[in-house]
Order: C-alpha cells, then sequence, then structure tokens
C-alpha cells in the first residue's frame, strides 16, 4: 500500500469504494441465498455501484492521460506530450496496471449481463463466484495503485514504447482482455451449479458466454496475428512466444468447452466433463497471465515482463480457483447424472469424443512448452523450446483433427456403417487427392505434408457440403458449426504452406541499379523523407516476370525520442501468395565528392583510395601530461587529443596525427592533416565511451565518384498465408453464427421460467 | 467380437494412442529444448543448440552487405566473458536499444563465432515500460 499523500485520490478512492461495493454485493448475494429474497435489489444496486466506480477509476485515468497530467506515475510512466490522442488511449493499456484495469472493467461490464441471464434461482450463487473472479483482479489494483503520484510534476512523460505506437495496440489489448473477462463466466456458471446441485440448466445459460468469450478472444488472437505480420515485422503471424501461447490455450479449451456443452445440450452427453472443461478455460486464462506478468519467463520471451510484486498474488488467485472447484468437484461431481458412453465408433458422439480429447492434449502440450522454463528451473541449466518443438507435436494433432473433421458431417448420433460412410466420401476425396496431386506437381514432397493437405481439403469439401445443405434446410443460422469447420480446413491448408513453403532471400540494392532475385527484378529508386506524419519510407520498384509492376513502401525510420530504428515491412497481397519485403539496413551513400566518414575502434583499419588507415589509439597532447590537461580544461582551458593513425599506401608506410581540441565552452577545431600521396585526413568525431574515432578522408580519388545509397533487404514469398486470415474469418463468423442461436434458446428458457 | 470386448479393445487403443502421443510430446520437448548457458559453456557444448544472454557492447554490431549476416559481440552480465554473435535474419527492431539480448543458436568453432537461429531483445515491452528514473 503506498502512503496516502502519494496518492491521486480522485482516482485512487473509486479504487477503494469499488472493493467495498463488491465486497456489499457478495454480502447482499449471501442473504439471497440464505433466503432473503428482500437482499436481491439490493446486492444487485451494490453490483451496479461497483461497476460505476470501476469506470469511474478508468474515467479518471483517461482524463489524466487526456490532460497529461504527468505528476501521476503511470501518465508520466506510459505516455508524453508528443503523443497524439489515440496513442494516449493505447497508453491506457500499456502498462500491468492499467492492462489489469481494462480487464476489471470489461468484467464489471460484462456481470451485468451475467445477472440479466443467470435465471434467478441460479443468480447469487453465479454472481457470489463471478465477483469473487473480480474482486481477484480488484485487490491487484488495491495493493498497484495506478494512481500513484510523483514528488515533482516531470516537464514531460516518458513517451510510448514507439513498437506500440500502432493502431493496432489501440483496438488489440482492450479486445483480449474482453475475452479474457468472458472466460470467468462459463466457470462462474458452472461453480454455482455444483455448489446448488442444480446440473440442470447451466450448460444452455452458459453456452452463450462461452461462444461469445471463443469468439472475441479469437477475433483478438486474429488481430495480434495480423498485427504482428503487417507492421511489426517479425516475419510471420504467429511466434509461438509464452504471450501469444496465453491468449492461444484458453481459446483452445474454449474450443473444447463450446463442444462440450453442445454435446450437454443436444445428448446429455460430457455433464461431468463439462465442469472442468470450463474450469480450465478460467484456469488457463489465470496461468497465462501469471506466466506472462510475473517476470517468470522474462528471460524467454519476446516481451520482458517486469515482476510488478504481483506474483505472489496471482499464485495465491491461481490456488484459490484451483481448489475451489476442485473441492466442488470432489464433492459433487458423482452426483451429476450422466449418460453411460454407447456411442458406436462412427458416430458423432464418438467422434466428439475423441477430437476433443485431441484438442485437451493439444492445449496440454502447448501449455508444457511454454512452461518449459518453469519445468527446467531445477535442471542444471534451465531452457525453453522453440517453435520446432510446437510444429512438431501439433502436426499429428492436426492431421487427426483434418480427419475427424472431413468424416464428421456424414455421420449421425446413432452411429453409421463405414460402407456407407466411405461412399459418401468418394467424390470429395476425389478432389481432396486432386489437391494433393497438384501440390505434389508443385514440389511439396513430404508425405505428412501431402497428407494434411489432402485431408484438410476434404474437411473443407464436404464441410462446406454440409453447411450448403443445412442451410437450405433450416436456413444459415442453424449451420454455424458447420461453417467453423469450413474455416478450420482453409485455416490448416493456410498455416502448412505459407510456413513450409515460403521462401526468402536477402539482397543488398544499390541505388537506381536492378537486381534479379527469383522472378522478380527489384530496383531501389529513392529513400523518401519523412512528411508530415508519413514516415521515413525507401520506394523498391518491383517488376515481377511477365506481369505487375508495382512499387514497395517498407518503412526504416528513427524514433525521436528514443533514437530507435525501427522497420516496417511493406506486404503486398498477390490471389496465390504475399510478397513480404523487409527492410534490414539502409546506407545512405555519399555524393560524389564529399568526405568519407569512417568510424575506427582502436586497432580497426579502413582501406579507401589505396590508402589504407589503421587507429592506434588517443593521445592527450600535454607538456603536463593528461592528469594536468583534464584539469586545465576543468578550469576553462581547451585539452588536445592526437589520433594516432598509421597510413599505408602503395607500400610507404607513415604516421599521421590529426588533432582534436576541445575547449570548456564546447568550441571543438579539428585541422585536417595531409595523407601521404595526396589528400588529408581530420577528426571529425570522438566517442570517449567505447574509444572510438571518426574521421572524414576527403580528396581521396575514389571519392570523386561517391558511393551510391544502399538499401539491404529481406524478400519473402509467402504462398497462401490469405487462407489464413480467410480461415479464421470463417471460424468466426459461424461461430458468430452458432452465438446468435444459442443466444435465442438461452433466452426461452427466461421465457419459460416466466410461464411456469 | 462381443460388443463388451469391442468396447475394451476400442479404450485401450485410445490410451495406447494418448500414451504413444505423450511419449512423443517429451520426446520432442527434450530435442527442442534449448538450455541456457554461460559462454564458455556454449563453446564447450558442440553444436548443440542452446541459449546465451548478454548486453550488446556498444558499437559492435556489424552488417555485411554480401553475406546479409549481422554479427555483434555481448557481454556476460555476470563476469567479463564476451561472445561474437553472427545471426542471419531480420534485424529485431530494438535492437541497439535492448537492455539485453538473448541468442539462440550454437557455436560454430569454424567462423569463431555463435551461430543465432533466433535473438530474443528485450526492451521495454507492450505491457511494461522502462524503470522510472528517479525525480526531485
Amino acid at each position: 500500500m503506498d502512503a496516502l499523500s502519494q496518492l491521486y485520490l480522485p482516482g485512487a478512492v473509486p479504487v477503494w469504494a469499488a472493493l467495498v461495493f463488491s465486497l456489499t454485493a457478495l454480502w447482499g448475494w449471501s442473504l439471497v441465498l440464505r433466503g432473503d429474497e428482500s437482499a436481491r435489489p439490493f446486492a444487485r444496486r451494490a453490483y451496479l455501484f461497483f461497476t460505476l466506480s470501476v469506470l469511474l477509476v478508468a474515467a479518471v485515468l483517461l482524463l489524466a492521460l487526456w490532460r497529461r497530467d504527468f505528476r501521476i506515475e503511470y501518465v508520466f510512466q506510459y505516455s508524453g506530450l508528443d503523443l497524439p490522442f489515440h496513442y494516449q488511449l493505447a497508453a491506457f493499456w500499456a502498462g500491468q496496471k492499467g492492462s489489469f484495469l481494462i480487464w476489471l472493467v470489461w468484467g464489471a461490464l460484462i456481470g451485468l449481463g451475467v445477472i440479466r441471464t443467470a435465471g434467478k434461482r441460479a443468480e447469487p450463487a453465479v454472481m457470489s463466484l463471478y465477483t469473487l473472479t473480480l474482486i481477484g483482479l480488484l485487490f491487484i489494483l488495491v495493493r498497484e495503485n495506478p494512481f500513484v503520484m510523483l514528488a515533482e510534476t516531470p516537464a514531460d512523460g516518458q513517451g510510448l514504447n514507439p513498437l506500440l505506437q500502432d493502431d493496432w495496440m489501440v483496438i488489440h489489448p482492450p479486445i483480449m482482455f474482453v475475452g479474457y473477462a468472458l472466460g470467468a463466466v462459463p466457470f462462474a456458471f458452472a461453480m454455482a451449479a455444483l455448489w446448488r446441485r442444480d446440473y440442470k440448466d447451466w450448460a444452455a445459460r452458459a453456452f452463450p458466454w462461452a461462444l461469445a468469450g471463443f469468439l472475441v478472444l479469437g477475433c483478438a488472437i486474429l488481430m495480434g496475428g495480423y498485427w504482428a505480420y503487417k507492421t511489426l515485422g517479425w516475419g510471420g503471424y504467429w511466434g509461438w512466444d509464452p504471450v501469444e501461447n496465453a491468449s492461444l490455450i484458453p481459446w483452445i479449451f474454449g474450443t473444447v468447452l463450446i463442444h462440450g456443452l453442445y454435446l450437454e445440450r443436444t445428448k446429455g452427453r460430457f455433464r461431468r466433463a463439462n465442469y472442468v472443461l470450463a474450469t480450465l478455460v478460467y484456469l488457463a486464462v489465470l496461468y497465462g497471465t501469471f506466466l506472462t506478468r510475473s517476470g517468470v519467463l522474462a528471460d524467454f520471451s519476446v516481451h520482458s515482463f517486469v515482476d510488478l510484486g504481483i506474483s505472489g498474488w496471482l499464485v495465491a488467485l491461481m490456488a484459490v480457483f484451483f481448489v475451489l472447484p476442485v473441492v466442488l468437484m470432489a464433492t459433487r461431481l458423482r452426483e451429476v447424472p450422466t449418460v453411460r458412453n454407447e456411442d458406436p465408433l462412427l458416430s458423432r458422439g464418438a467422434f466428439l469424443v475423441v477430437s476433443t480429447t485431441t484438442l485437451v492434449a493439444s492445449a496440454l502440450v502447448i501449455t508444457a512448452g511454454t512452461s518449459a522454463p518453469l519445468l527446467t528451473r531445477f535442471l542444471e541449466n534451465p531452457g525453453q523450446v522453440g517453435p520446432s518443438f510446437y510444429n512438431r507435436v501439433n502436426l499429428p494433432i492436426a492431421l487427426l483433427v483434418a480427419l475427424l473433421l472431413a468424416v464428421v458431417p456424414f455421420l449421425t448420433w446413432r452411429g453409421e456403417a463405414l460402407g456407407a460412410v466411405l461412399r459418401k466420401l468418394i467424390w470429395p476425396a476425389v478432389a481432396a487427392a486432386a489437391v494433393a496431386g497438384l501440390a505434389f506437381a508443385l514440389e511439396v514432397r513430404d508425405p505428412l505434408h501431402l497428407l494434411l493437405l489432402a485431408l484438410a481439403s476434404l474437411a473443407l469439401l464436404t464441410n462446406l457440403q454440409k453447411t450448403f445443405r443445412r442451410a437450405a434446410a433450416q436456413g444459415i443460422g442453424a449451420a454455424g458449426g458447420w461453417l467453423a469447420h469450413v474455416g478450420v480446413g482453409i485455416m490448416l491448408i493456410g498455416f502448412l504452406v505459407s510456413s513450409a513453403y515460403d521462401a526468402s532471400t536477402k539482397v543488398t540494392l544499390e541505388q537506381g541499379r536492378p537486381v534479379q532475385v527469383g522472378d522478380l527484378t527489384l530496383t531501389f529508386t529513392r529513400a523518401i523523407p519523412r512528411q508530415g506524419q508519413e514516415k521515413e519510407r525507401m520506394e523498391v520498384e518491383v517488376v515481377r516476370d511477365g506481369g505487375s509492376t508495382y512499387f514497395a513502401y517498407p518503412k526504416l525510420f528513427m524514433n525521436d525520442r528514443t533514437r530507435q530504428v525501427m522497420a516496417n515491412p511493406h506486404v503486398r497481397t498477390f490471389p496465390l501468395q504475399d510478397l513480404y519485403i523487409s527492410p534490414i539496413e539502409f546506407d545512405p551513400g555519399r555524393p560524389p565528392g564529399a568526405p568519407e566518414r569512417v568510424q575506427l575502434a582502436a586497432g580497426e583499419t579502413f582501406e579507401a583510395g589505396g590508402a589504407t588507415v589503421r587507429f592506434d589509439g588517443f593521445e592527450v597532447r600535454s607538456d603536463e601530461g593528461s592528469m594536468a590537461a583534464m584539469a586545465a580544461l576543468q578550469r576553462g582551458g581547451s585539452i588536445t587529443v592526437a589520433a594516432k593513425l598509421e597510413v599505408d599506401r602503395g607500400g610507404a608506410t607513415a604516421t599521421v596525427e590529426p588533432l582534436y581540441t576541445f575547449a570548456a565552452g564546447g568550441q571543438v577545431s579539428a585541422p585536417p592533416a595531409a595523407l601521404p600521396g595526396g589528400g588529408s585526413v581530420l577528426v571529425s568525431g570522438i566517442n570517449a565511451n567505447d574509444g572510438k574515432v571518426q574521421l572524414d578522408l576527403v580528396g581521396l580519388p575514389s571519392q570523386a565518384t561517391g558511393e551510391p545509397a544502399r538499401l539491404a533487404i529481406d524478400v519473402t514469398e509467402k504462398p497462401l498465408i490469405q487462407l489464413v486470415w480467410y480461415g479464421l474469418y470463417v471460424v468466426l463468423f459461424g461461430g458468430a453464427l452458432s452465438t446468435w442461436k444459442r443466444l435465442r434458446q438461452s433466452r426461452r428458457l427466461d421465457d419459460e421460467a416466466a410461464a411456469a | 467380437m462381443t460388443r463388451k470386448a469391442r468396447k475394451t479393445a476400442i479404450y485401450s487403443a485410445g490410451s495406447l494412442l494418448l500414451v504413444a502421443f505423450a511419449g512423443f510430446s517429451l520426446a520432442s520437448f527434450r530435442d527442442a529444448l534449448t538450455p541456457y548457458v554461460s559462454y564458455d559453456e556454449a563453446l564447450g557444448a558442440g553444436g548443440r543448440t542452446v541459449q546465451v544472454a548478454g548486453g550488446l557492447v556498444a558499437g559492435s554490431s556489424d552488417y555485411d552487405d554480401e553475406t546479409g549476416i549481422l554479427s555483434f559481440t555481448l557481454a556476460e552480465p555476470e563476469g567479463s566473458g564476451t561472445i561474437r554473435v553472427d545471426y542471419e535474419g531480420l534485424k529485431p527492431a530494438n535492437f541497439e536499444e535492448a537492455i539485453s539480448i538473448v541468442a539462440i543458436g550454437h557455436w560454430s568453432a569454424g567462423d569463431a563465432a555463435f551461430r543465432a537461429d533466433k535473438l530474443l531483445v528485450k526492451c521495454p515491452s507492450k505491457y511494461q515500460g522502462a524503470e522510472v528514473k528517479e525525480y526531485g
């Protein structure tokens, strides 16, 4: 806790108020649970005030960011005077505290919807548990108050990390936290059902929430991948980084949960498993938060996370929400009525069991990989696993999932005969084999890759057929699930082809000179200086053999505040591939006649115009020694340093010592020293930190021509990468259709309850 | 086959598959594990993929146009060792500003350099800013 005087009270007080109101709501619902129906409006109102307090906290922080109130440490750390407004908004969730706050804001608002959909009888139990999850988050903000003030008001903030000054940063994290917040809802429903021993209705009521969580988290993952691919220039959309995995694992568990809930709703199966699955979704959210926020992976992640001192609290939070469901399940799960598994092998039921098991295995393996630094902590050399691990273990998973998806449209609940299924599969299988044959003709030789391509195409086709049939019979609203499967087939093809068959070339382009790379002719035409908001860009003309010509504009620019060089790729989408051009290095060259500038550390040599120059170090020129010279400088005098150069030209060696005089007032004089054989050299700068000298060489024969500007780029062809995005769009659209359908069903429950 | 026997067979096959997958995952995990080592250990690791961390020695980075290799020197966080790293990939955007760089790769005795396949650059991240400077 921070001393009161160090806190900005307009923001800090609502934080505490939120805690008081949330505890009050909890107390109110406990009264309702004990039969005091009159406490219900009281509890609801307390929850409403809790939500308003949280919104007030967020509003105060937003206002402080808008006013650029640098007294507040958080505002100082993440914003600056030069930051445009929409990036001030991004600064809201750029830090740990703000991102927990935005999570809490969504969580509180979602709670208002949970009250309305929980059903009158279940509401107090569901809301008690749900509020408990929010109190867990709120505690972090109480401990690490975002409104800590600095002793003095700085003139300017530290600014936002330039990597985060991106439009995706404005939209991606808040959506991610909506997904995280939604993860707690099915959990609260499931635990409340166990607690109240009312095992019947919760699945129907939690179903739309689970679907919404799947949908929103999927959108957030899509945006994150797109951000990484299009602007961050990571070269791909997915790097299996812990931060990315922290959103993927709950999403996979969420996928399993919606299938489990579907089974329970349609066939009454998975009644027990769904409690476990709902718990896994929420625990995965908490565990991912712990991994990425506690600093435990700081040495292993692209994103670095400094421990705020909350890792202990996050562990405690996980412990609570692990023990609670375990105790509830241990005592109640046996009572939950269940149906014995009598499904024949070729039935929807059996396939759902196998596919959910497969996905759980995938999620667990990804969890283990992400946790590698923790799991190997006690070994002599703890380590981590790279993308190769995830790709390898998920290949058999992808194969199995594709196979199951391909067959499932032809199955029924009661089971089918193998021959009948195979007969229906004939035509799609012929088409899928044709896809594999085409891939073989295009140099795909790995048998597993060919198999995956064939199975994914098969899944795409059979599910597409099913989608059309279902839509024709019952309307498109009933075909959401099948449509999502189509998307998975598309995505699998995109994943495989774009990652395993991309072709990358590095090339350095001299300005104005075309270079042939594969079937591309690349010409670096010019560097375009900054114009207003538009950053510095490079212009590269790209001519495709027998095809189109276009200009690519990869960006390579310096951030004004941090002086760090930022690179943004240029991506051009063609029907069958993306052409991804990343800038690596830009050398502005030297106009004819201009001095040649070079930086040398002691012992390094440099060659120019037939002369070899070696820098042998500095020597202070003073009759009384260097100490006396330093003292003279401090008294307001000057100091003279000679750069000792060994120049070798045409076999003749000479020592040249250009001087550099530095006066206390900051005046510098550096007269040129003649080089043997013509030309001269002068010291244009000294870097005292690393002992480097900067020399300007003038009048060398090589300078008459100058040197052209050069741009080093990486050119990568990413075949079929568009399918990853299209596939995910289809999955999410299918998910949206299902969400709508299940929401209507859940509403019907309320109507029935009202009628009864 | 009776119904019960058939069911047992299916369950055993399923369990067997799961066990096989677990074994496969474990083997992949061990293969892919890149341990964190000191520079001396990296030199002695004999081509095994490992990871080393350190601070970038100021002014030591150089990009070679011809080979497309970025070379730089890392200084061991504890101790005074340094290691030359060659990296053939895209230079991370915040490379020069990094607090610390993690290089994943192997020691190549022929090049007398650590050949990195991947670089992790620790920088002020999306969720956590730099240390606060002291004011007042």
